[in-house]
Formats: structure tokens, C-alpha cells, sequence
């Protein structure tokens, strides 16, 4: 009996261990499935996820340019702890070590952010070109908004391409209809640079002749949005280079277009100019006439610390109402240039020959929209006084300014700490209806039409003339001595040209974009040259600083790219 | 009624019995055998020796004084004795009831059984490399962590831990054999693990053995490419009751500590980092009195403003951070344990709790383990079932040590720890965002985490015909973390959290495993051979959650549950499910007793494979030759002496990757990952949200969409590791025996995630096989025993070389080297394979600092170097194009070491025993990250900085190696360079004790079998390389210290 139940137990054991072979087929746990994705409301999920992209920035890696715009540009200093605190934002501020792999460079913790940089924009792309492909098996019945959207995605494609046209001129260009293998084979010297701008107009073009005039959802772009960045890189596109990066002709028909896309969005009254600059950089006042094409932040809206505009988390001062970390710091060279004379115009060659003097000199009020100088109030906070002592980090190294636009005030409803780091709710402006009418100015200037392009002129510093309500301390006495005026007339071309080259580096400071208006207009040496001579005799570290022609008008294709694409790549000159 | 009283009858009848028995030697088919086991050489009674009946379960064990009695149903028999240290004795039982054995100390252990996967064999019949941990080296180590206790004790074996009280140790067999997970698998009683080991209570463990070739391991071939470490822990043995109660109590203390400057000093580098760079020294804490000459600077004095912070709260301190967070502190360990045995059932109980308060002030661990396990024998003992079952029980202040170590370096001395109305002091501005290391300990000591784990299988075991065993074994090992922490707001010089946030998390993961196996063994004249067939199941498990809000109106823990908070509601949470099949079999194969063979063979699956490769094969042969047994040996060589040659290849697997690299991923990410660093590292791709505040309306719920993160590869199959061993066994005059193992492990087919070229898009990863690594090394252990009169000396050392090379790596791979954990992040760099291909994996790249420029000629004469200077570093222009750029970078340091060893020295004297272990490595170096703050006031200018600045280079002296100090790093000195590289070697003084057992003859008469007390002492002496300038280059960065601990110990058996 014993042995018989011995065996039977055995014998079931031994089935039992041999059963089941289904075991092995377990399914995933917490993924979706490709075919599941196909629907008309999941494909609204994919186009989210290409304009998140736009707020998936983070200091390391900006969507507002400011250490590619502004660091190279002689408007701002690194700032922060010194030259070691992230020591490739130094780089990029003196030049001479920016190389193509900056992986060890301190802290290395933070990895390459060229790298970095490049990877964000091609996640943007990538993105669009899932929506797009998903998108594209639709039926208009089944999705009436298919040809917005799609005009909206072929937009954010623009956008994301248009930024990596500019920091790194020869970019791989492919579109939705590229598959893994295509993309894989296509080599960023594949287009010329002229062919690059034209696939990039393309996007804006489909945008602009398919996008709704006016859309519901702020974040969205418009008719007139896409005309405006189409626009701009007609701009860009118009200078046309050398190898060099020498300008080398204008192109005339690229600037009338440009005249006449702005015009048409002039005549539209869709946007127009705020009241009072500060607007623009006030938290209150979002998506305001001036704003034309911005990033959507947002707070206590469910994520981890909100959508908070992770590009200026490191832009606040170091006080106690802020703490961290005082990057992004203007430079004396731009707070000089907002001097004016007896006339109330930009001291267009002899700003910097002296520094800015509050008591004796006069100055733009958009200087102190810009720029926190000490012992005036903070942010138009006139109990909140802006001290060397206990705002600024590293006085000895980077002076004592600090920068404005993109911080708020430590009192707003969108400001937020996220220690040991804080930011805002603030939307990051990347178009601003000023920047439109400026390039319309610098397009007539171009084209000869020397009076039109004044009285765009005129009216911007009409604008900032007319901002001073709350330029004033807490007894009402106004915090400069201001002084601006209008453009009777332009003489020639030539002083047409500084009066518009100033007044775009004065209305748009700090805001990421005056670096590649230098290239553009293919005096980015002349300009570093001159601007590093002085300012290495004030800032010590600058002794450095050199740039290269040729070479530094543009990023080095990033080294871990050249490894990934097997040499595919081809490195920048100068590199 | 009936039964009742005949069971009282019955009872009546067993005491009769009883009585007789012990009154005669005769019984109604009963014997008594009574008598004396001593040491042969000694002649003492030797308590505690094994004695059984051969064959049966019968048995028991001797007295205090080596006496015994056992009850034998039959005459004619055969008793055995056994005893650990000694010779296994087997008696025949004839006419004599009275038998006194003496026993021979037997040097190596050849009659030792050893786990070696789903059975046992016999030391002496082993083919493959097995190290077998002597556990009573170990005994009187803190319980803490079994893996940390064996460090440097057996060769091929390099661990790596750190002082933290919940003591993580990180275990390599055999270098770094795959870019993956390095981690060996444990086995537990039979049940397979890859959790850590620390839950387990060290005082419960019986054995540990390390399979580290392939042929012993194969038969864990579906996760033993790693090496497989076998536990098993203690079980009853014949005896009677038994109770043992052990406990030590230690004082921890840093022996180590870092050399901040003080604030009088801090302000000293920082005026003459200024005046070097000719800036004139302005500062908000610091003003001073000075010539203003920068030629000539000399400083009157510092002094100090009446406030540094704006909000006038701090007034300037100088503060000694590190004794502010750090303590000595005590740690306790109590375990008891009893046992009872018999031949139908044995059973053990045991109990151990465990508390370490840390040397950081405030950190708590504190372990509780209870463990029971039994066994009955049924039907004639040919059915036997029984279960293991460990249920573990731990918290831990969640403190984050590393945090407040590296905050107390670096934060300013001028800064107070409170604010003069107490609250608490911070950086002033001028100074970097650094916490104050008194408030992250104050903050967080009301958080604990909580954690469980039931451990344990139940099994059954048959014996069907002879020789034919078969055993079912169903085991859990399950996971449970809790931790409700809550975040408080504070107000810390200008660092600000207006906020308190309450987060709950909860883990919960773990795996079950079937496990089946049959057994044959025969044995036909000079033929033996066992075989074994088997099936496996585990299915893996894991779910979690973590949810939080703001807003808590008190931060009191008792108030503070998610419910009570009033805002900002989040949560989060996933799982992960795997499964794995496996069927395998062994053969052993002997002749003669001479020549060994076995072979195995296992066939695993996984579900983390696509379909068509879920299978692997693993198979493994080795052959063992006993030569000394040969007639040409042994009729030449007279001295006693043995020798075994050994040889084996194998294959084994490797499979963790994550459950879902062969799918295509489209996931929903609401919030971004990490928004705070958004740091993706090799490991950790922080994805990026899909969420999106289209409408511009700036709060409230987001519309959100999906990414495409990860392309699936459905071909993924089996990374295997093929391992060759060849093994020398030897024992010469007796007191002398050792091993000899050498290895080459080969790594194919490695799996890893390969980077597409960032244009592919956010899907540019993809989870691949390919790629070739190579470990080779040398193992040498050494043991000599001898006994002279009452004195024995047991001396082992252990000798192990390493060295790792990168074969081949297919395109596309950039591997983050180094591979180790012990480099810090920011010393690790993507390298294409072209470059790595034929170094070691763990190989760090960068550039070579070429000393310090000493004049303006040589600063001349040198090559284009940004920043270059009097007093700068250097660098190499190793492409001689006279510029210095990044195509100066090449290999700088390896940090696995190339010799580790260990010697562990026993004496014995009467009752008195001696014990002393000394482990080092060298051949290593290290990154030594903290370097940065040591030796540069410009690198993290904001913080304090380390009392070698003091030394630094400057025409008066110009042998510093230490570069001058400037405040602007114009040089990028931070950069990875041979500067941080620093050799690590180090031989450590890791233990001595000095115990006393109290002699038995006395311990008797207070009815107790054994007392034994004992002094200890841990990590006294460090020996260190002279380059290296850290504390302590086993944990050279950010690690918790490792504190030097003294211990009295107290063992007591009844």
C-alpha cells in the first residue's frame, strides 16, 4: 500500500513539473499595444506629445537660447559658482574650449550638453513624425481636424529643425515618411545649408496656407503664427554664405516675401505691441497681444513640480526670497549699450567707452526691464532692493547685474520653489510681435526702404519710451534718469543698419536670439572681438576668450553623434 | 474512555521502559551503547561530536565531556562519528556496549559535504572550483550582513561595501563579466534569489559556499553566469534540547575623517586665490585688511561683518560640521536559538534581533529575523516533509548619510548650525545652495522605512525504491517596503521650502519557485555514479505605488497620513511580471575513486525573450583525477599526502534585462521623470513627459499623450558566459593544504542597450546581444593547521589576480566606462568601441595631468592649452598637433584590482583562542571626485574646501603638487584627468579577537554545555598607498564611512 501511494505521489509530482507550457507567455505590464494607439482620440495623444516636447526643457539643455544667444553674444555672463559651474556654458561664453566632445568637462556628472542639446531637438522631431505617420491613415471622416493638426505638426517640426539650423548650421534633414534604416543613412551634410532653409520654409509654408486664422487653445499656432516663422527664416535663409560664414549676397526676393508675410500679419490686427514692455515678462499678462509664438507653462497642474519653465531655473538671484543660482548674468558691454545721448538715441559707437553711470548718465527704460542693478528695486517690487551683497553669488567674478525678463517676482501666484532650484509658470516667449516688425524693419533696411523700416523703428522705442510706470522706487521717484527718443531720419543704409542692429539687441536682450543675429548678418568676429578687447580688462576670466571665423558661428556637431552615425557625420569646419 | 486509558497503558509501558534502559544494558531488542569520543592528540573529551546509526536516523550527540549513549534496535551495526575538524570515524558494533573512539584532526575537510545544487557531494568528489566559507572565522562579526563578513576570505570573491548602518555590500565573482548586472544569484535553502542579503540574519547560517566556475554552477544555468553563492541555513541535529544564546555589543567610531578648512582659513585661501588671479578680494563674509599690492600682497587680518545673511539671523560660527553629524555609536546583536532533534521530526526555532545605530547622528537600523524550520519522518523514513521558513523584519531612519557627508565637507565653517532664535543656520548668499547636514539629520530622523520579508519553501521528499529520491520543493521569497516620510518646510540661510510634503511608497515584489527533482545513485563494484533530473518554475512579481500631498497643517507623523493634506495630490505607480522554465540534469560519474566526472546540462526559458529565443542551453563537464590514489605516486612518495587535478567547462546565462526590452514601448508619461536634474545616465533614461498646457490656461489637469520610447527587438536570446577552470586539490604532511584554481571566462552575446544616432528620436534605444568579454585570473588559498599539545594554529590565506579585456563590441555600442559602481558618475564616459576593444571594461578615460607649470618658459614651450599658466596643471599632448583638446584623452586608471588577498591567522590555547584577519587589493586606483573640493578653491567656489588648498603651489612652494589657487578656473581643471586617478590599494587590520570558553568541567556544574566570551576588534588598522589623499580609498567618494568597531561578545549553550 505504502510504496503504491509513494509512487503515485511520485509519479504526479514528476506530471505536474512538466505541465503548463504556457507558462513563459506573460504579458507586458503597463504598456500599450501599437494597433490600440490607431484611433482618432489616441492620435490627439501623440500631438500633445509633440508640443510637450517644447516644455521639456531644462536649464541643461534650454528651448530659450540664452547660453547659445546671449552667452556668445557678449549680452551675458555664465554666472553662477565660476567658470567650473558647468564648464560647457563657459566654453560657450570664451570660445577657445569649445570642442566637439566636452564630455569630461566639470561638473561631468552632467554629461555632454552639446550632446544633449542636439538629442532634445530630434526628440522634438521624432515626435512630430509619429503623429504625422499615425495621423496620415486617417480619413478626413474619421478626423475632421486631420489637415489642422497635420499643418500644426509640420509647424512644431519647423520650429524644432529651426533651432538646430542655427546652432549647428549642417543638420541630418528627413521627414515623416523616413524609416529607421532611411534616417540611419541620411548624413547632415546630405542638404546644403540654402537647401536645409528651404525643407525647414516648407514646413511654415504648409502651416500658414492650413492653419485656422485664429485658434481656441493658446498653445496652439495660428495662420499668423506660421507666417511669422516663416518669415524669420526667409530672414535667415536671405543672407546667404560662404564657407566662411562670410555674407556674401542678400537675396532680395527672400526679404520682399519677408515684408510681405509680416505685412499681411500687420494688416490682420492680430497682434500689436503691449502697452507697457513689462508686460511681456509678467506672468499676469500671458499670451498677450505681443506674444506670437510662446511655450505653455504651467503649475499645480499634476506632474512631479508642475511645467515650470525649466529654462530659467537657474536665472534667479540669491537672496533669501530666492536662493539659487545666479546664472545668465548681463554683461557690462549691454548694460552700456543702454545708454543714450542728449537726443535720447543709442550711443551706437562709443557706449562702452565709459561704464554706465546712473547718476550721469541716461539710459532706455528698457534697461530696467532687463537688467537688476544694484540698490534699485527688484522686479518692479519697490519693497524687494536688489543688493550686491546679498543678490549676487559671485561679484568678483561676474560683476553685480542680474537678469529680469525671464524671472518673476518671488511674490506671484506662479513663481515655485523646487529645491534647491525654483522657477515659474511663466511662459517662455520665443516669438514676440517686436521681433516680428524688426525683421520687417531689417528686411526694408536691406531692400533700401530706409523710412519704412524707421517708422517700425520709432515705434518700438515709442513703446519703451511710453514703459515706465513701474520703473520707480517706492516714493515714486523714477529709478534712472530716462532719456529716449525717435529716429528723425536715417542718413544712409549704413546708419539705417546700426540704429536696427541696436535697437534689436536693446528690445530683445537676454531673451536668447542677439548670437544669431551676429551670424546672420556675418559680423559675429567683428563683434566678439571688440566686445571681448574691453571686457576681458573688466572681467578677469574673459583673458581666454577667443573666437575663431569660420569656426565658431556655429557648435561642433557633437562627437558622440559622429561615433553613432559611423562617420556619416561630417564635423563642422574648424572642429 | 477506551482510548484513553490504553493510552495511558501505553504510556506506563514507555516509562518501564525507560527506567530498564537506564538501569541495564538490556532491553526487550534494545542496546545501549555508552562511551568516551577524545581527541586523539589531546586525549580531552570532545563534546558535541555526531554519532548515528549507519543508515537509519538514529543518533545523538556527546556531552560536555565527550561522553555518550545511544539506543540501538540491532546489534549488528555500524556507528558513525563525525565531528567538524576531524576525521569521520565509523565503528562496527559487535559484543561491546562500551566503545570509546578516539578521533584524528583531519586538515582539509574531504568527507565535508558540500551543496552544490539541488544535492550534495562529498568535498573530495568535487570537479568544480567551490570555496567553502569557514564560518567560524566569522561567528563573532556584528550580524549584519553575511557578505560583508566574508570579504577578502575567499579568492575570486571582490566585495565592496561601505559603514551605512543598513549595510548594502556589492559582490563581484570573477570581474566584471557583462555590461548588465554583475550580481551573482543566491540560493537559500534551495530557493533562488538575486535580493540582497542583508535581511538575512548571519547567525542562521549554517554554510556558505561559492560556485564560481561554470561547471559547478551550470546547474543554476538560467542566472549563474555571475557566479552563484550557496546558503544554507542551520537545522537541528540529533540531539536533545538544545539552546544557545549569543550576543555582542560594540562601539563604533570614524577613524577616518576629512580636513575641512575652518573659517579663519577658509577666509585665507579665498584672499589668496583672489590676489593670485590680481582680482581684488571681495567677498560678503569676508573683509579684509590688506596691502592692496598685488605684487606683493600681504594680509593684516580678516574680519568678519556682525551678520552674514541679509534677514541678520546668522552670526559668523565656525563650525566643526563633521562632528556635528557624526558620533560614536553602539550596535547590539542578540540571538537564541533552540533546536531539537530526533528520528521522526527535528525542529528549530530561533529568534535574532539585530540594531545598529549608525555613526551618523540619528541613523537607526534594526533587524528582527524569526525562523523556524522541521522535518518529519513518515512511512518508515521513506516520506519526509518539511518546510524552512525565515520571516525578516527591518527599519531604517531614512537618513540619506551620503548626503549629509558630503554636505558637512563642503559646507561653510562661518555658517552656525541655528540662527540666534534657533532656528536653522544656511548658506549666506556668496555661497553655493549646500544644505546644512544638522537639518537634513533633524528633518528626516521621524522617517522610517519599513520592510518584510517572508522567506522560506516547504518540501517533500520520497524514497520511492532504493536509492531513488525524489523531492518537490515550493519556495517564496517576497518583498514588502513601506515608507511614509514627510518633507518639512524650513527656513535654512537662503535655502526656502514654504511647502511639507507627505510620501507614501509601497513595494511590493518577490517570486515563488517550484522546483522538482529525482535522484539516482548506484554503485556496482568499482563503479559509482548518481544522476539527477530536474524541473524548475519561478514566476517574478513586482508592484508599486507612491502617492503624496502638500499642505499638512502639522508635520507631526502621527498627523501627518495623505489624507490629512490639503493640496497637490500625486501618485504614481507600475509592476513587472517574468517568469522562467528550466529542466536539467547531472551525472556524476566515479571509478575506482580515482577519476571523476560529471556533466549537466540545463535548459532554461524566459519570458523576458522573444518567442523564437526563449530558450537557452547550458551545458558544463568536469573531470576530477584523485592522483595521489595512483600506485606510481603513492609507492614512491612515503609522507601522507593528497592530490586532486581538476578540470571543467561550462556555460551559464544571463538574463537580466529589464521585462520588457523586447517590446515596443508606448508609454504615457505625465510628469517627466526627473525634472529637477534631468540627468539621463547609462542606467537611468528619465523619460520625458507628454503632457502639455495646450489650452494656456496654466493649471489644472493636462491634456497628455503617448511616446514611442524604446523599439523592441524580439530577437533578443541568452547572454551566455563559457568558463574554462583548471583546479589543483593538495594536502601534504596533513597540516598543510591548499588550492590552485585558473579561469577564463568568456561573456558573448552580452545583452545591453545600444544608442542609435540621437536623429533616430526618442526611441533611440534598443535593448541587443553582442559584444565579447574576457576575465582571466589566478586563485591560490592556503591552509596550514597544526596541533602541538594544547596549542592550534590555523593560518589560511587567500591570493586572487584579475584581469578584464573587452574582446569585441559589435557597432553602435558606446559603453559608459567604467562599468563599476565604486567610479562616480562624473568620471564615467561614453567610449565607442573602437577605443575600448582591448581594455578592461572598468577602464577610466581622460586626460594626463603632466605636473604643475613651474615657470612662463615652460608655460611657453608647451603646447595650445586654454587657461594655461604659472602654477596650472599640465596636460599632455598625447596626439603631439600641439593643441591640447579632447584627442588627448586616453586610458588613465583600471579600477579592478589586479591582486586582492586575505590571511587569517587562528590560534587555539587551552580554552583561550586568537583570531586575526588582514585583507588588502592592490593594483587598483580609484577617482578620488573628492579631490575637487580638497585641493581647488575653484571648482566649487562657493563651498568650503579641503585643508591641502592651504598647500598649494606658489613660487615659495614650488614642489606642491597642488595647484595654484585661483578662484577662476580658467584651466577646466575639473576635467577628468590623471589628477582625481589615485592608487586605492590599501591592507586592512579587518579583525582581531580574543576569546575564553570557560572550561567545561565548570560550565557543567551551572548545567550549561559551553560559555564563551570574546574581545573584537574591526578595521583598526588601514595601510594606505601614499598617493592616495583621500580617508579611506576602499570607499573613496561620497560612501559612508567604514567605522572602526570594538566588540564584547558573549556565546552560551545549554
Amino acid at each position: 500500500m505504502k510504496r503504491i501511494a509513494i509512487l503515485s505521489i511520485s509519479i504526479i509530482i514528476l506530471a505536474l513539473s512538466f505541465g503548463c507550457s504556457d507558462f513563459l507567455n506573460v504579458k507586458p505590464q503597463g504598456i500599450i499595444g501599437d494597433a490600440e494607439l490607431s484611433t482618432p482620440e489616441n492620435i490627439d495623444g501623440f500631438i500633445i506629445a509633440a508640443y510637450a516636447q517644447l516644455a521639456n526643457d531644462h536649464y541643461t539643455v534650454p528651448n530659450l537660447l540664452w547660453p547659445y544667444g546671449d552667452l556668445r553674444a557678449g549680452d551675458a555672463y555664465k554666472g553662477g559658482d565660476g567658470p567650473a559651474d558647468i564648464a560647457i556654458f563657459h566654453a560657450f561664453e570664451i570660445f577657445s574650449t569649445i570642442q566637439p566632445d566636452m564630455s569630461a568637462y566639470s561638473p561631468s556628472v552632467l554629461g555632454d550638453l552639446n550632446n544633449k542639446k542636439w538629442e532634445r531637438q530630434f526628440v522634438g522631431i521624432s515626435r512630430v513624425n509619429l503623429a504625422l505617420n499615425r495621423l496620415k491613415d486617417l480619413t478626413v471622416k474619421a478626423y475632421p481636424k486631420k489637415l489642422e493638426r497635420e499643418a500644426e505638426l509640420r509647424f512644431l517640426r519647423g520650429h524644432y529643425y529651426f533651432d538646430l539650423k542655427i546652432l549647428y548650421n549642417r543638420i541630418p534633414y528627413f521627414d515623416e515618411t523616413a524609416t529607421v534604416a532611411d534616417i540611419l543613412a541620411t548624413s547632415n551634410v546630405a542638404l546644403t545649408s540654402s537647401a536645409l532653409w528651404d525643407k525647414i520654409a516648407e514646413d511654415f509654408r504648409f502651416a500658414a496656407d492650413n492653419l485656422p486664422e485664429l485658434q481656441t487653445d493658446k498653445g496652439r499656432p495660428d495662420k499668423y503664427t506660421a507666417k511669422a516663422y516663416l518669415a524669420k527664416v526667409l530672414l535667415y535663409q536671405a543672407y546667404e554664405q560662404d564657407e566662411n560664414y562670410n555674407v556674401i549676397n542678400i537675396n532680395h526676393s527672400k526679404l520682399t516675401e519677408v515684408v510681405s508675410l509680416i505685412d499681411e500679419i500687420i494688416g490682420s490686427n492680430h497682434y500689436k505691441l503691449t502697452d507697457d514692455f513689462a508686460e511681456n515678462f509678467l506672468c499676469e499678462y500671458e499670451n498677450g497681444p505681443e506674444a506670437v509664438w510662446s511655450i505653455q507653462r504651467s503649475i499645480n497642474d499634476g506632474t512631479l513640480t508642475g511645467n515650470l519653465d525649466f529654462s530659467a531655473m537657474l536665472s534667479a538671484p540669491m537672496s533669501n526670497e530666492y536662493g539659487c543660482c545666479w546664472f545668465h548674468i548681463p554683461s557690462q558691454n549691454l548694460v552700456n549699450a543702454f545708454k543714450t545721448d542728449a537726443d535720447g538715441l543709442p550711443m551706437f559707437d562709443v557706449f562702452n567707452n565709459t561704464d554706465l553711470d546712473l547718476n550721469t548718465n541716461t539710459v532706455d527704460p528698457r534697461l530696467n526691464h532687463t537688467v537688476a542693478m544694484p540698490n534699485l528695486p527688484w522686479k518692479y517690487e519697490t519693497q524687494l532692493i536688489y543688493t550686491v551683497k546679498d543678490w549676487t553669488r559671485r561679484p568678483d567674478i561676474y560683476g553685480n547685474f542680474s537678469s529680469l525678463k525671464e524671472n518673476v517676482s518671488p511674490y506671484c501666484e506662479c513663481f515655485k520653489r523646487i529645491p534647491p532650484f525654483m522657477s515659474s509658470s511663466k511662459n517662455t516667449i520665443l516669438i514676440r510681435y517686436s521681433d516680428v516688425l524688426l525683421w520687417k524693419a531689417e528686411a526694408l533696411i536691406e531692400l533700401d526702404h530706409l523710412d519704412e523700416a524707421r517708422i517700425i523703428i520709432n515705434e518700438i522705442r515709442q513703446r519703451a519710451k511710453s514703459s515706465t510706470g513701474r520703473l520707480h522706487y517706492a516714493d515714486g521717484t523714477p529709478l534712472a534718469n530716462y532719456n529716449i527718443s525717435t529716429y528723425s531720419s536715417f542718413p544712409n543704409k549704413e546708419f539705417a543698419r546700426k540704429a536696427l542692429r541696436m535697437e534689436r539687441r536693446l528690445e530683445l536682450a537676454e531673451e536668447g536670439i542677439r548670437f544669431f543675429d551676429l551670424v546672420r548678418w556675418g559680423i559675429a568676429k567683428e563683434t566678439m572681438d571688440e566686445y571681448f578687447q574691453t571686457e576681458k580688462l573688466k572681467r578677469a576670466y574673459l583673458v581666454d576668450a577667443a573666437f575663431v571665423k569660420g569656426k565658431h558661428e556655429y557648435l561642433p556637431i557633437p562627437q558622440q553623434q559622429i561615433i553613432l552615425s559611423k562617420g556619416l557625420y561630417k564635423q563642422n569646419p574648424g572642429y | 474512555m477506551k482510548e484513553i486509558n490504553s493510552l495511558r497503558l501505553k504510556l506506563r509501558h514507555y516509562a518501564l521502559l525507560l527506567i530498564l534502559n537506564a538501569f541495564a544494558n538490556i532491553s526487550f531488542a534494545q542496546y545501549v551503547i555508552k562511551g568516551t569520543v577524545t581527541d586523539a592528540t589531546t586525549g580531552y573529551g570532545l563534546p558535541g561530536v555526531n554519532i548515528f546509526l549507519k543508515g537509519t536516523n538514529i543518533g545523538t550527540i556527546t556531552n560536555v565531556d565527550g561522553t555518550y549513549s545511544i539506543e540501538i534496535p540491532a546489534k549488528k551495526s555500524v556507528l558513525v562519528y563525525s565531528f567538524v575538524g576531524y576525521k569521520t570515524k565509523e565503528v562496527d558494533i559487535t559484543q561491546s556496549s562500551t566503545i570509546d573512539v578516539s578521533m584524528e584532526v583531519e586538515v582539509i575537510q574531504l568527507e565535508a559535504s558540500v551543496v552544490v545544487g539541488y544535492t550534495t557531494e562529498k568535498k573530495k568528489d568535487l570537479t568544480g572550483s567551490v570555496a567553502i566559507v569557514n564560518l567560524s572565522d566569522v561567528k563573532d562579526l556584528p550580524a549584519d550582513n553575511i557578505i560583508k563578513n566574508i570579504q577578502g576570505r575567499i579568492p575570486g570573491l571582490f566585495v565592496t561595501t561601505d559603514g551605512s548602518p543598513g549595510s548594502g555590500a556589492r559582490i563581484t565573482i570573477r570581474g566584471t563579466g557583462t555590461i548588465n548586472n554583475n550580481d551573482p544569484l543566491f540560493i537559500i535553502d534551495g530557493v533562488p534569489t538575486k535580493s540582497g542579503m542583508h535581511e538575512l540574519n548571519a547567525k542562521d547560517i549554517e554554510s556558505v559556499q561559492v560556485l564560481k566556475d561554470a561547471a559547478s554552477a551550470s546547474i543554476y544555468g538560467s542566472r549563474a553566469a555571475n557566479g552563484v553563492i550557496v546558503i544554507t541555513t542551520k537545522s537541528a541535529k540529533l540531539e536533545k534540547t538544545r539552546i544557545e544564546f549569543a550576543s555582542n555589543w560594540s562601539l563604533q567610531q570614524y577613524t577616518s575623517k576629512l580636513d575641512p578648512l575652518n573659517t579663519e582659513e577658509r577666509g585665507r585661501v579665498y584672499w589668496q586665490a583672489c590676489v593670485n588671479d590680481r582680482l581684488s578680494p571681495t567677498n560678503p563674509i569676508y573683509n579684509y585688511v590688506w596691502n592692496g599690492d598685488f605684487n606683493h600682497p600681504i594680509l593684516a587680518s580678516i574680519t568678519y561683518p556682525e551678520y552674514i545673511d541679509p534677514n541678520k539671523t546668522m552670526k559668523p560660527a565656525d563650525t566643526r560640521w563633521f562632528d556635528e553629524i557624526s558620533r560614536p555609536s553602539v550596535l547590539q546583536n542578540y540571538n537564541l536559538t533552540v533546536s531539537k532533534g530526533g528520528d521522526k521530526s527535528r525542529s528549530l526555532f530561533s529568534i535574532g534581533w539585530y540594531d545598529n545605530k549608525g555613526i551618523i547622528k540619528e541613523t537607526h537600523f534594526s533587524r528582527v529575523n524569526a525562523r523556524f524550520n522541521s522535518s518529519f519522518n513518515l512511512l518508515n523514513n521513506r516520506l519526509t516533509l518539511g518546510e524552512n521558513f525565515t520571516m525578516s523584519f527591518q527599519q531604517e531612519v531614512l537618513i540619506n548619510a551620503s548626503d549629509v557627508l558630503f554636505t558637512s565637507l563642503v559646507q561653510q565653517p562661518i555658517v552656525p548650525v541655528h540662527t540666534e532664535d534657533g532656528g536653522w543656520g544656511g548658506p549666506a548668499p556668496g555661497m553655493t545652495d549646500r544644505q546644512n547636514p544638522v537639518r537634513l539629520i533633524e528633518d528626516n530622523k521621524q522617517n522610517r522605512y519599513k520592510y518584510s520579508r517572508p522567506f522560506g519553501n516547504v518540501y517533500l521528499q520520497l524514497d520511492p525504491i532504493k536509492n531513488l529520491t525524489i523531492k518537490s520543493s515550493f519556495g517564496i521569497d517576497y518583498s514588502l517596503y513601506y515608507a511614509r516620510a514627510i518633507q518639512k518646510k524650513y527656513v535654512s540661510g537662503f535655502l526656502v521650502e514654504n511647502n511639507n510634503t507627505l510620501t507614501n511608497n509601497m513595494n511590493y515584489y518577490g517570486n515563488y519557485v517550484w522546483s522538482n527533482t529525482a535522484t539516482y545513485k548506484f554503485n556496482i563494484k568499482k563503479h559509482s555514479a548518481d544522476f539527477l533530473l530536474g524541473t524548475e518554475q519561478i514566476k517574478y512579481k513586482s508592484e508599486w505605488y507612491s502617492a503624496s500631498r502638500q499642505g499638512y497643517v502639522s508635520e507631526d507623523l502621527n498627523f501627518a497620513y495623505l489624507s490629512s493634506g490639503a493640496k497637490n495630490q500625486l501618485n504614481a505607480g507600475g509592476g513587472s511580471l517574468s517568469t522562467l522554465l528550466s529542466y536539467f540534469g547531472k551525472v556524476n560519474y566515479s571509478y575506482n575513486d580515482r577519476y571523476l566526472l560529471s556533466f549537466t546540462l540545463r535548459r532554461d526559458g524566459s519570458s523576458r525573450f522573444g518567442k523564437n529565443n526563449r530558450y537557452g542551453n547550458f551545458p558544463a563537464v568536469s573531470a576530477g583525477w584523485r592522483i595521489s590514489e595512483e600506485k606510481f605516486l603513492k609507492d614512491h612518495i612515503s609522507f601522507p599526502f593528497y592530490l586532486k587535478l581538476r578540470a571543467g567547462w561550462g556555460v551559464n546565462g544571463n538574463q537580466e534585462i529589464n521585462d520588457l526590452a523586447i517590446y515596443n514601448i508606448y508609454q504615457i508619461v505625465y510628469s517627466k521623470e526627473d525634472p529637477i536634474w534631468d540627468n539621463p545616465t547609462s542606467t537611468y533614461h528619465p523619460r520625458l513627459g507628454t503632457a502639455y498646457d495646450i489650452q494656456g490656461i496654466n493649471q489644472g489637469q493636462l491634456p497628455s499623450g503617448y511616446i514611442y520610447s524604446q523599439i523592441g527587438n524580439n530577437d533578443l536570446k541568452w547572454e551566455s558566459t563559457a568558463q574554462t577552470n583548471l583546479g589543483i586539490d593538495f594536502t601534504l604532511f596533513n597540516d598543510l593544504s591548499g588550492s590552485i584554481d585558473y579561469f577564463i571566462k568568456n561573456t558573448k552575446d552580452i545583452l545591453y542597450y545600444r544608442t542609435l544616432p540621437s536623429a533616430v528620436g526618442e526611441a533611440n534605444i534598443q535593448m541587443v546581444n553582442g559584444g565579447n568579454i574576457r576575465n582571466t585570473g589566478l586563485e591560490f588559498m592556503l591552509n596550514y593547521r597544526k596541533k602541538i599539545n594544547d596549542l592550534t594554529l590555523d593560518i589560511t590565506g587567500n591570493l586572487a589576480t584579475l584581469k578584464n579585456k573587452v574582446e569585441y563590441i559589435p557597432e553602435n555600442l558606446l559603453i559608459n566606462a567604467p562599468l563599476s559602481y565604486i567610479v562616480p558618475n562624473e568620471a564615467k564616459t561614453e567610449l565607442d568601441r573602437s577605443i575600448i576593444t582591448g581594455h578592461s571594461v572598468n577602464s577610466i578615460w581622460g586626460y594626463v595631468a603632466d605636473g604643475l607649470f613651474q615657470n612662463q618658459a615652460e608655460v611657453d614651450a608647451h603646447a595650445e592649452q586654454t587657461g594655461k599658466g604659472i602654477g596650472r596643471i599640465r596636460y599632455k599632448d598625447l596626439n603631439n598637433d600641439g593643441v591640447i583638446n579632447e584627442k588627448d584623452q586616453t586610458f588613465i586608471g583600471t579600477v579592478d584590482p589586479k591582486l586582492t588577498y586575505g590571511l587569517n591567522l587562528d590560534v587555539q590555547y587551552k580554552y583561550f583562542d586568537l583570531s586575526l584577519f588582514v585583507q588588502g587589493v592592490s593594483g587598483i586606483s580609484v577617482y578620488n571626485g573628492y579631490k575637487t573640493y580638497t585641493d581647488f578653491a575653484s571648482l566649487w567656489p562657493g563651498t568650503n574646501w579641503g585643508r591641502r588648498t592651504l598647500h598649494a603651489w606658489s613660487p615659495e612652494n614650488p614642489h606642491s603638487t597642488i595647484p595654484k589657487l585661483t578662484i577662476l578656473d580658467r584651466n577646466n581643471e575639473g576635467r577628468v584627468s590623471t589628477y582625481f586617478i589615485e592608487p586605492g590599494s590599501y591592507l586592512k587590520l579587518r579583525n582581531i579577537t580574543l576569546g575564553y570558553e570557560l572550561p567545561p568541567k565548570v560550565a557543567s556544574r551551572y548545567q550549561i554545555q559551553q560559555v564563551r566570551v570574546y574581545l573584537q576588534g574591526q578595521n583598526l588598522i588601514t595601510i594606505k598607498n601614499k598617493g592616495f589623499t583621500g580617508t579611506d580609498p576602499e570607499n573613496p567618494n561620497y560612501a559612508y564611512p567604514i567605522p572602526a568597531i570594538y566588540t564584547l561578545g558573549l556565546e552560551l549553550t545549554f
